[in-house]
This record gives structure tokens, C-alpha cells and sequence, in this order.
């Protein structure tokens, strides 16, 4: 009902969403022994999303892969809490920002339906 | 699956963190212990972390999209340091031995006291992710205004 822009916003957020779920598990497992950071592909991801902007398309599982970063420890844990909250603040904005043009676009849809019951 | 397993995983997190510097703060307080229930000087005690996958949800397994892990982090074991207590020359004190020495833990404080401060910003840093999911989740919410 919201359109193709509807569509992409809402796979975007979950993509959002996965990626908090990723970023998550690696802060909780920053001092965990032998961990491998994993992360999300954004770009990819964002470009495979553009596809599927399509009402109705498939929806594609988001690939999650192992982070091949150099660790600064010597147990094997490559987590980088730097790069992990800053991954979780852009998260928080990029969600934001999607959150309110979704909401834009419902309002609009609810005015739209409010305009042709007053006519 | 939702925002609510990242906030679980963020929980095991805290818990872990908190189970860490449980043991550090009482390794701390036992750093000249002598006598134990066990008998002898007191023994450090560190906490082992171990990744595990969160339990899948039921509608993960029915959408039989179980492709993205999701892991958790647990106190796998809690280590007892077995080494030989240190040897302090104190002929005086009651837990001396026949040649006046009296063993006491081998607990650095600096080094736990270092590893205190880690724990500890761990735990904010977990505390920071739930914040942010909590956000995500009240944005959420927002749309149905």
C-alpha cells in the first residue's frame, strides 16, 4: 500500500536491525577467548536491497560474514569496541532518519484516507 | 527475529561482565588471605567466557531462516589457581609453618585492580547496546503514531 519507496524503507530497517543484532553479539563477546568479530556487508546489502525494492519481491536472507580484521589481543578475539559503538550510534541515527520518512509516508496515506471521507 | 534477541544478547553480556568482576573483587579482598574453608592460603578464582548461540526462537526455526548467528556470551568455568602460594618469612604469626613461613595468595592487585577497569567498560559498553536497542524499539513505536 505504500509503494516501492514504502517497501524499501521497511527492508532497510530490517537490515538496520540485523546488523544492531550483529553488532550486539560482538560487544558481548569482546573479551570472549578465540571470538570472531562478525559484521554485515552494508553496501552489498544496500545494493541487493535496491532489487528488492519491488512490492511482492523475494525477500533474500542478509549474509552475515566473519570480520577478518587484524585483533589487537593475543587470545584470537578480533573485536574492536571502538568500531562496535560506532557501528551501534550510526545504527540508532540511520534507523531514525528511516523510522520518520516511514512515518512521513503513513501519515501521508492517513491524510490521503481522512481527505476522501470529509469529500 | 526481533530487536528483543539483541537485547538478550546484550544481557548475557552484563551478566558475564558482572560474574567477572564478582571474582575480581573478591580475589581482591582476598589478597592476604590466609585461612580458608578448604584450609590454606586463599586461591584466585577467573572466570572462563565462552561464545554460545542463543536458543532459536520458534519462528526463526518455522521461517527456517537460521542463517544469521546470534551469539551470546557465558562463563563456561570458573578456574582455581592451583599454583604454590607465596612464601612470606613471618615466624610470628599463627599460620606459620615449622620453619616460620607463612604462604599467602598469589593475587597481584594491580593486575586485578587493570582487569577491574576492562570489566567494568565492558559492562558499560553492553549497557550502551541495550540503550540503543531500546531506542530502535521506541522508533519502531513512533510509526504507529
Amino acid at each position: 500500500m505504500l509503494g516501492p519507496t514504502g517497501t524499501l524503507l521497511e527492508r532497510y530497517l530490517d537490515l538496520l536491525a540485523a546488523r544492531q543484532r550483529v553488532t550486539a553479539s560482538n560487544i558481548a563477546n569482546a573479551d570472549t577467548p578465540g571470538y570472531r568479530a562478525r559484521e554485515i556487508d552494508f553496501r552489498a546489502e544496500m545494493q541487493s536491497l535496491l532489487y528488492q525494492a519491488v512490492p511482492g519481491a523475494p525477500y533474500l536472507p542478509i549474509t552475515v560474514r566473519q570480520s577478518w580484521a587484524e585483533g589487537a589481543k593475543n587470545d584470537g578475539n578480533n573485536v574492536h569496541l571502538d568500531r562496535e559503538m560506532k557501528a551501534l550510534s550510526e545504527n540508532v541515527l540511520r534507523f531514525s532518519v528511516a523510522s520518520l520518512l516511514l512515518q512521513r509516508q503513513i501519515r501521508g496515506l492517513r491524510n490521503a484516507i481522512q481527505e476522501g471521507r470529509g469529500g | 527475529m526481533s530487536l528483543f534477541s539483541a537485547w538478550e544478547v546484550s544481557a548475557t553480556g552484563l551478566a558475564a561482565q558482572r560474574m567477572r568482576v564478582e571474582l575480581l573483587v573478591q580475589n581482591l579482598a582476598n589478597s592476604e588471605t590466609t585461612r580458608t574453608p578448604e584450609g590454606g592460603a586463599y586461591r584466585r578464582r577467573d572466570a572462563i567466557f565462552h561464545s554460545e548461540p542463543l536458543p532459536a526462537s520458534f519462528r526463526t526455526l518455522l521461517e527456517g531462516r537460521l542463517g544469521e548467528p546470534l551469539v551470546g556470551v557465558t562463563v563456561a568455568e570458573i578456574t582455581v589457581d592451583e599454583s604454590d602460594p607465596e612464601r612470606r618469612y613471618l615466624p610470628g604469626h599463627p599460620d606459620a609453618d615449622g620453619e616460620g613461613y607463612v604462604g599467602f595468595p598469589r593475587v597481584n592487585p594491580v593486575e586485578d585492580m587493570v582487569d577491574l577497569t576492562a570489566a567494568v567498560r565492558s559492562y558499560q559498553a553492553n549497557l550502551s547496546a541495550m540503550s540503543a536497542v531500546k531506542e530502535l524499539l521506541q522508533r519502531s513505536m513512533d510509526l504507529l503514531r
